[in-house]
Formats: C-alpha cells, sequence, structure tokens
C-alpha cells in the first residue's frame, strides 16, 4: 500500500496528513508507507491512495490513485472512514 | 522541536485583525521581527492562500501559513498568534479561525519534526478552543509543553 499525501508545495499540511494516516494505518493494523509530494510531483507519482485538502484533491481528479479529499487533518476519524473506504 | 521553533516570544495572545490577510500579516511580522525570514516571505504565504484556497485553515478553528524555503527563509522557524475576536476564512467547515500559526524552513527536512508535534497538540480535544481561551504567551507556551510532554 502506498500513500501519498500531497499538499501545495509538500512541506505543510501534506506533513500533517502523513503523521494522520500513518497513525491510522498503525491503529489497523495496515502495512503501508505514506510519502509527502507537493500537486504538481503527485500528478507523475503512482501510488495507491492519495490524501489531500478538497481543493488540492480537485486538482487531482482523474489521477490512477484513488484520490480522498480530507477537511480536517487533525480528526482521526475522518482520515479513517475515508481510507478504510479503499482499503480492505 | 516544535518549542525550540516556537518560543514564548514568537506566541502573542489576543491579536487584533480584521480579516485572513491581516492574519496572515501579523503573525508573519513576528518571524519578520526575529529576522528569520524577509519581508516577502509574507507577501508569498498569503499569496500561496489565494492560489490555492483556504486549504490552510487544515483543523478546525486553525490556520496554518507558510510559503516555499526559497521564498525568502532566512532561519527556520514558528510563530503563532491567538486572535481578538474569530477571523472567516471561507472554509467550507474548518471557520472561524481562532488561532493562526506561521513558519518558514530552510528547507524541507528542518521543520518536519517540529510539524509532527503540531501535530499532536491539534489531535488532542479541543486544544485550539484552549489555547485561544488562554491570555498569555506565557500560558500558551505552557500548556503546548504540557501536550507534547504527556505524549
Amino acid at each position: 500500500m502506498r500513500i501519498l499525501a500531497v499538499c501545495g508545495m509538500g512541506l505543510g499540511s501534506s506533513l500533517m496528513l502523513r503523521m494522520g494516516v500513518e497513525k491510522v494505518l498503525k491503529a489497523e493494523g495496515i502495512e503501508g508507507t505514506v510519502e509527502v509530494s507537493d500537486v504538481s510531483s503527485a500528478k507523475g507519482e503512482k501510488a495507491d491512495i492519495i490524501v489531500a485538502a478538497p481543493e488540492i484533491a480537485e486538482q487531482l481528479e482523474g489521477h490512477s490513485a484513488k484520490v480522498v479529499a480530507i477537511k480536517n487533518m487533525a480528526d482521526k476519524n475522518e482520515i479513517k472512514e475515508k481510507i478504510m473506504e479503499y482499503i480492505s | 522541536m516544535l518549542l525550540d521553533l516556537l518560543p514564548e516570544e514568537r506566541i502573542a495572545t489576543k491579536v487584533k485583525a480584521e480579516n485572513w490577510r491581516e492574519v496572515g500579516r501579523k503573525v508573519g511580522e513576528i518571524l519578520l521581527r526575529d529576522n528569520l525570514v524577509e519581508d516577502r516571505y509574507i507577501d508569498a504565504m498569503i499569496k500561496s492562500l489565494e492560489d490555492n484556497g483556504p486549504y490552510i485553515v487544515m483543523a478546525k478553528g486553525v490556520a496554518i501559513f507558510h510559503a516555499r524555503p526559497e521564498d525568502g527563509v532566512k532561519k527556520t522557524g514558528m510563530s503563532l498568534i491567538t486572535l481578538d475576536a474569530p477571523v472567516e476564512f471561507g472554509h467550507e467547515s474548518n471557520d472561524p479561525v481562532k488561532v493562526a500559526f506561521a513558519f518558514g524552513s530552510i528547507n524541507n527536512e528542518q521543520h518536519v519534526e517540529a510539524m509532527s508535534q503540531l501535530m499532536t497538540v491539534l489531535m488532542e480535544d479541543e486544544s485550539i478552543d484552549k489555547i485561544y481561551a488562554k491570555d498569555t504567551s506565557s500560558e500558551v507556551f505552557d500548556y503546548i509543553s504540557q501536550i507534547i510532554s504527556n505524549n
């Protein structure tokens, strides 16, 4: 499982998202790596799931990865519910 | 580590700001005052929000301003203001903003650990409302230290 956490510059909210996703994966016992990227590089990268803020997720529509929009990055439940939909 | 980048002197409480641009300017001016960034960095932080939308309102009530290392960062650091009155940023679900952070990092690595601790602070239940309720910067600093040492 390769998850990409994406934001405009790849050094702010993507880092926060990476941490939130890592916590969820650990809690659920799921093997996976979470990497960060900026939105333009992310377009050329392969991943199973991309997590990003809604405005960024919109810019990644059509990506081969499942794109998941997270509104509140500090809300573990939101992250969990949205990514678990694609992991089973 | 978060508190090395965010000493008590870079925290200000009850800051008055009319709109999101003023919030960005005021939280950025603390970085400028401490000679961590050039003035153009503050403009770049504001422009980033204009370009990408209000997603820097990353969680309920909190905005995190930043731009890129090449936008005029001299030294890695962070600042925090609590607002006198909450400000609308136009975010669909996390408005209004009560607490704003700004950071500048000289590269893509130096602030990573601090951001991870910041996330721990944001994930703590009602931490933003509690920070917002503090009267002084030393109370805010002590509260953040407490969360970090408990995790």
